[in-house]
Parts: structure tokens; C-alpha cells; sequence
């Protein structure tokens, strides 16, 4: 049983070490503004002032976008994979390594810290004021609130132990090149973060079902909009749940074969 | 002549560069695969989005790809004069920037050849592949005209993008910050401008026209050549793209050479 009070030490200081990078956290939040923007204007610009397409009114379709944008700042928010990827290539892992805690853990809740500064002194404030002044679809009972925050915090798990797993990878591939690029890809496709499944041609729906990804965006902001509801919810976050322990347990082995196999690579 | 003598000492200074990027071979060709993968990915996108709607703001997506093509095409040459000016920020806080200031030549030039990145092959191959089949596609009929203005408007591109990252570096003159400017303001005007600028509102196409003129890089020269409509503007405002190139490169330039005359060293 992993010690939470050592690791909650990690969350508390990356949500001040973040306090003190506030530019940082602006220019985030100004990327993420306008990456809204252009997914709004091709959302608007594909519906051409239709009410409704495939079943999904234009509403609900804004809706998803800004809930999808939302979650992508809160998925950025944590240590960047390069950075691992850095230690990894400068041999200063090894220090992470000698130390008596869980590497893989340690960034998940130092993450935790920097992601809920992000969120409070930034997201929530300009979502907030969004939700007031446009005309979105916001859920209106309890249960679906409940349903949407767990999976997009299931979700966010996902993505982590995906990101990271991967990010180990290069233990065993100093250079990833081409591969990296086919996951971020895969990734921002597959998990209907721009686009939600049903507008997928039928065999990409298919793959997309079956993989991991939907759960990092495509549950949580279908949730929200109402598209699953009921006991589809229950199903959806038992899907999630199904998945982040496998890939936990497959970060959980990436791990342990790599930092076996750390070759300090000199300089 | 001093023009000769500088691109002479332009090639020179590369070549060093080119030869230590092809000792890593392996590395060398995974990046290139990766550039290619990574726009391959952006196009799957559109189309994906276009499986269902057919058409954003009256562009198919064959016409998309065309945009993202020049867009790419331009992005590639940029990326190999120009890229590393939005790292000043680390050379001045290394004091590794003072090296450039001390030899007897332009010390823009100097910054502008330190760097040649080879990979940029995958930006060439990537665009080449993607305009043969688009032409093939929408029966574009390439006179020599077409293609006279297809290269003005991608030198257009390449100093409005070119333009674009000196005057992010400049800012790390009087800030000692360039490199967070490129992700905020450059990275999401460059994905703005792979859709069509009719989706977006008034004010963000008129940005996009006159004060950053991204607009000119690859949606107004895209319409003359796909003989698209620009709402808002008038048709034949693509023809402006070299022109525009010119004159905010120029801008650009002054506003470097301004924040280089302020410039102090950190003295790390």
C-alpha cells in the first residue's frame, strides 16, 4: 500500500511551485482560448446554420467542443512528456530512481497539484463566464454532474497512464520519432476530442470503441451534453474504470522492465 | 559584391550543420517519418470531419488539402532559415548570444545561418505528394502563369512566417522570453490558418488580413488559385501575398536590429 501522505507532499508543492510560474499559466490559458475559437468556428462552419445533424442538435455540438477544450486544458496542465523524456535522455532519472517512492505515482499527484491550480485560477474563472453568457447546454441534475466529473477524472487518469507508459518507452528507444507522432495523432483522434465518434465513418467508430482513448474525452463530454445518460453513464464509467486498470497495469510493467534496464547514457 | 559574399558564407556555415545532422542517421530519418506522420494525421483529420458535412464554409476537402499544403510548403523553408529564432531567449540567458556580435558580419545573418534543419525534407515531401494529387483531383490546370504565382505567394508565405518569428525573437531583447511567445501567439495562429479564414468571425480575418498577415500566407493566394470567393475581401487580394511578404519581413527586420541596439548582456 503506497503511503499517500508522501505523495500528497508532491501535489501540494507543484500546486505552489505553479503559483509562482504565472506567466506560464496565462500563456496556457491563451493557447487553449484560441484553439476554442477554432474549433467553434469549424463546428459552426460545418453545421452552416443547420439546427441539427445526425441526431445532435447544434446546441449540444458547441457544447461538446468547449467541454472537450476544457478538459484538454486540464490534461495539459501537468509535467510535459518531454520533460521525463529529457531525464531520461540526460541519465538524471537515476536520482528519481534511488528514491523510496513510486516514480510513476510521484508525477501523477505532483500533476494533481499544478492541474488544480490551473483549473482554479484559470479555467473555472473563463469556462465559468462562457457558460453565462452563451446559450450552452448545461446538465441539470445531480446525477449527470456526478457522472461527468468522475469520468472526466477517470479519464484523466487514462490519458496519464497512457502518456506516461508511452513516455517510458523511451528506455527502450532513445529515439521515438515517427511512433510519437502516430500516437499524439491516434490519440486526439481516437478519443473524440474534436470530433465525437458519431460522426466517425463506421469502421473508424468501430476501432474507436474498442481502444482506450474514448474515455479521456468522448465519455466524460457525452455525458455532459446528455448524449449517454441514465444507466448508459453507469456502463460508460464501468468501461473507464476496465480501462485505466489496464493501462495502469501496463505502466506498472513498462516501469518495472525499464528501471531495470536504465543505461545512463554518459554526458 | 556583399550579396555574393554572404550567401557564399551562408552555405558554408550550413554545410557544417547538414554534415553533423547526417552522423545520426536513424535520427535523421525518424523525423523526417515523424514530420510526415504528424501532417498526415492533421489531413486524416479533415478528413474525417468532411466524412460526414462534405464541406467547411464551401471548401471540400480537396480544396482543404491544398491550403494545408501551401501552408506546409512555406512552414518547411521557414523552419530552416528562421525556426531557431524563437530560442534567442536561451542564447541570451546563456550568454551564448554575445559570440554573434563579436565577428565581423551581420549579426542577424550570423543567428539567421547558425542553424539548417535537414528534417525539413519531411515538410517537401509531405506538401509535393499532397499538391500532385490534389491537382489530379480537382483537374488543376498548372500554366506557367499558375506556377509563377503559386512559388511568389510561397516566398509571400516564407517572410510573413519568417517575419512572424523575428518579431517574436526581438521580444527577447527588452524581455528575455521569446520562446513561450512562439507557443502562445505563433503555434495557434499557424493551426488557425489550416482552415479556411471564412469560418472564422469578422474581426479574427480582419486580424488575420492586416495586422498579422497570416491570411496571406496560404488562404488569398489558395482562392486566386482555386478560383474560390473571399468574403469581406476583394478576389484578387492573394495577388498582394509576395508584397505583404516583403514589407512585414522588412518591419520585422527593423524591429530586431531596434531591440539589437538595446540589447545588454545578461553577463552569465
Amino acid at each position: 500500500m503506497p503511503r499517500f501522505h508522501v505523495y500528497w507532499i508532491f501535489t501540494k508543492k507543484a500546486f505552489l511551485r505553479s503559483a509562482v510560474y504565472r506567466f506560464d499559466v496565462w500563456s496556457r490559458l491563451g493557447s487553449n482560448l484560441i484553439f476554442l475559437l477554432m474549433w467553434g468556428s469549424i463546428w459552426t462552419a460545418l453545421y452552416a446554420g443547420r439546427e441539427e445533424a445526425g441526431g445532435i442538435s447544434f446546441q449540444a455540438m458547441l457544447t461538446y467542443i468547449v467541454v472537450s477544450q476544457f478538459l484538454t486544458g486540464v490534461n495539459g496542465a501537468g509535467t510535459p512528456l518531454w520533460e521525463i523524456q529529457e531525464k531520461v535522455r540526460t541519465g538524471d532519472i537515476a536520482l528519481e530512481l534511488m528514491r523510496p517512492f513510486n516514480v510513476p505515482l510521484r508525477y501523477l499527484f505532483a500533476d494533481f497539484g499544478s492541474v488544480a491550480f490551473y483549473i482554479v485560477t484559470a479555467l473555472i474563472p473563463i469556462y465559468a463566464m462562457l457558460f453565462i453568457f452563451m446559450d450552452f447546454t448545461l446538465p441539470t441534475d445531480v446525477f449527470t454532474w456526478a457522472g461527468f466529473i468522475s469520468a472526466a477524472f477517470i479519464g484523466f487518469l487514462i490519458r496519464y497512464c497512457i502518456e506516461m507508459a508511452f513516455g517510458l518507452l523511451s528506455f527502450f528507444l532513445v529515439e521515438t520519432g515517427g511512433i510519437e507522432d502516430i500516437f499524439y495523432f491516434a490519440m486526439s483522434l481516437l478519443s473524440g476530442s474534436v470530433i465525437p465518434l458519431w460522426f466517425f465513418p463506421e469502421w473508424l467508430a468501430k476501432i474507436a470503441v474498442y481502444l482506450p482513448f474514448q474515455g479521456i474525452y468522448y465519455i466524460p463530454n457525452a455525458i455532459f451534453i446528455g448524449e449517454i445518460a441514465g444507466g448508459e453513464i453507469l456502463l460508460s464509467l464501468g468501461l473507464q474504470i476496465f480501462w485505466v486498470l489496464i493501462c495502469y497495469f501496463l505502466l506498472r510493467l513498462v516501469w518495472n522492465r525499464a528501471s531495470h534496464k536504465v543505461v545512463v547514457q554518459g554526458g | 559584391m556583399a550579396a555574393i559574399k554572404y550567401v557564399n558564407l551562408y552555405f558554408k556555415l550550413v554545410s557544417a550543420g547538414v554534415r553533423a545532422q547526417m552522423q545520426y542517421r536513424f535520427a535523421f530519418i525518424m523525423r523526417i517519418v515523424g514530420l510526415i506522420t504528424a501532417y498526415t494525421g492533421t489531413a486524416v483529420t479533415m478528413w474525417v470531419m468532411l466524412y460526414q458535412f462534405q464541406v467547411l464554409g464551401s471548401w471540400n476537402f480537396f480544396e482543404m488539402l491544398f491550403l494545408y499544403a501551401i501552408a506546409i510548403l512555406s512552414w518547411g523553408f521557414c523552419v530552416i532559415l528562421f525556426l531557431h529564432f524563437r530560442s534567442l531567449d536561451t542564447y541570451i540567458l546563456n550568454g551564448t548570444f554575445d559570440r554573434f556580435l563579436v565577428r565581423p558580419i551581420n549579426p542577424f545573418f550570423h543567428f539567421m545561418a547558425m542553424k539548417f534543419d535537414m528534417a525539413s525534407f519531411g515538410q517537401f515531401i509531405f506538401s509535393l505528394l499532397i499538391f500532385i494529387w490534389v491537382s489530379l483531383e480537382l483537374h488543376i490546370e498548372w500554366s506557367s502563369g499558375k506556377v509563377l504565382f503559386l512559388l511568389a505567394s510561397i516566398i509571400g508565405g516564407i517572410l510573413i512566417q519568417g517575419g512572424m518569428l523575428v518579431l517574436i525573437s526581438a521580444i527577447a531583447f527588452w524581455t528575455t522570453k521569446s520562446q513561450q511567445f512562439y507557443w502562445v501567439v505563433m503555434y495557434p495562429a499557424r493551426n488557425l490558418t489550416n482552415y479556411p479564414l471564412v469560418i472564422y468571425p469578422k474581426i479574427v480575418q480582419w486580424i488575420a488580413a492586416f495586422v498579422v498577415p497570416f491570411g496571406f500566407v496560404n488562404y488569398f493566394p489558395a482562392a486566386v488559385i482555386l478560383e474560390k470567393g473571399t468574403p469581406f475581401f476583394p478576389a484578387s487580394i492573394g495577388y498582394f501575398s509576395p508584397l505583404v511578404g516583403l514589407v512585414f519581413f522588412i518591419i520585422a527586420y527593423c524591429v530586431w536590429m531596434l531591440g539589437l541596439s538595446r540589447y545588454k548582456s545578461t553577463g552569465s
